[in-house]
């Protein structure tokens, strides 16, 4: 019978390969989550489908982020469950670091508004048809982006950071 | 009030600064700004096993307005700044600071954040700092009992003259 367990992830990637086609650019396992990377014109309506296909029935958003991958641009991951099949979906789409911009999904998850929000003044993301596209968590005066990569952290110009970073430990011994 | 100025002898109010110092140091009615896992130690302080009343810390000021003692516990941000400003300026003279914890004291482990602020001495005088991350609620105690003898050695003519340092116990 459809909807009635959660779906393994190479069921998730025969379902939205057949529905998505090429747009699907990789899906991977991550601890038995499938995470779903799609082309950004195709984000909105793939969340869409996961909400409402009666296979996915993913009912909640968990969340909704951001990845700063230098170069590579910006990530923007958001996290789907269903609590009535109790499976995962990850949905990854990459964005260009110098504009980025993404499609709202607070249309479809009310708790993605204010996720988004917080992204939008984290990492610089334009959500494009955000109801209310003003800061969550920040004073009012502050500038920047902080969670990207190159936004400078005061303290350690002064002060550099006085141990060692995770990794290089092991490359001096 | 004119009675004592900074220009009154020692002697002369020697008794009445011993009264109103033992009495302020017994009866510090606290303002608890719990902003993270400090506050839960400082709850831990204020219950039966550690006990604060005992030294006279009282848990229970309805308000910033009937606190004498303001307990900075936890990480101040840039954001909260403004309201920890703005409550301790409510609170009447004479009032007391402790910060308790490393994120009041100077950050802590969030010394190079780009929200929390680098001490909470940036915007308010502190009389006692308390380290540790979380304190113990031993610590916590011992720094009451360090802010009482600093009420103790008090000088109220210094007080009363609207300079905010008082003598600091050897």
């Amino acid at each position: 019978m459809a909807g009635s367990r959660p779906l393994p992830p190479p069921e998730v990637e025969t379902r939205v390969r057949a529905q998505f086609g090429d747009d699907v650019l990789a899906v991977e396992d991550q601890v038995g989550h499938a995470v779903v990377t799609v082309s950004l014109a195709r984000y909105h309506e793939l969340v869409q489908f996961l909400r409402d296909e009666p296979d996915f029935a993913c009912d909640y958003c968990d969340f909704t982020s951001g990845v700063d991958r230098g170069d590579e641009g910006i990530e923007i991951v958001t996290h789907v469950f269903s609590t009535t099949l109790h499976h995962n979906v990850r949905v990854k789409v990459r964005l260009p670091a110098d504009d980025p911009v993404c499609p709202t999904i607070s249309d479809l998850y009310p708790t993605a508004d204010w996720h988004e929000r917080e992204t939008m003044e984290m990492f610089g993301v334009t959500f494009e048809g955000h109801p209310t596209p003003v800061r969550l968590l920040l004073p009012e005066p502050f500038e920047g982006h902080p969670l990207r990569k190159d936004f400078e952290l005061m303290s350690r110009v002064v002060k550099p950071w006085p141990g060692a970073a995770e990794g290089e430990e092991e490359e001096e011994e | 009030m004119g009675l004592i100025t900074e220009r009154t002898g020692l002697a002369q109010i020697q008794p009445i600064k011993f009264i109103l110092n033992w009495g302020r140091k017994y009866s510090l009615w606290v303002f608890n700004f719990g902003l993270a896992c400090c506050s839960i130690e400082f709850i831990a302080a204020s219950t039966s096993k550690h006990d604060f009343i005992r030294f006279g810390v009282i848990p229970f000021a309805h308000g910033p307005r009937q606190a004498d003692l303001l307990v900075i516990a936890g990480t101040p941000t840039d954001k909260m700044a403004p309201v920890i400003k703005r409550l301790y300026d409510q609170m009447a003279d004479p009032k007391y600071v402790i910060s308790m914890g490393s994120c009041a004291n100077c950050g802590g482990p969030y010394w190079d954040s780009y929200s929390v602020l680098k001490g909470i001495d940036q915007v308010l005088p502190v009389d006692v700092y308390v380290p540790g991350c979380p304190p113990r609620p031993e610590a916590l105690l011992e720094g009451i009992v360090r802010l009482q003898q600093k009420i103790e050695k008090e000088d109220i003519r210094e007080k009363w003259s609207g300079r905010l340092t008082a003598a600091t116990p050897s």
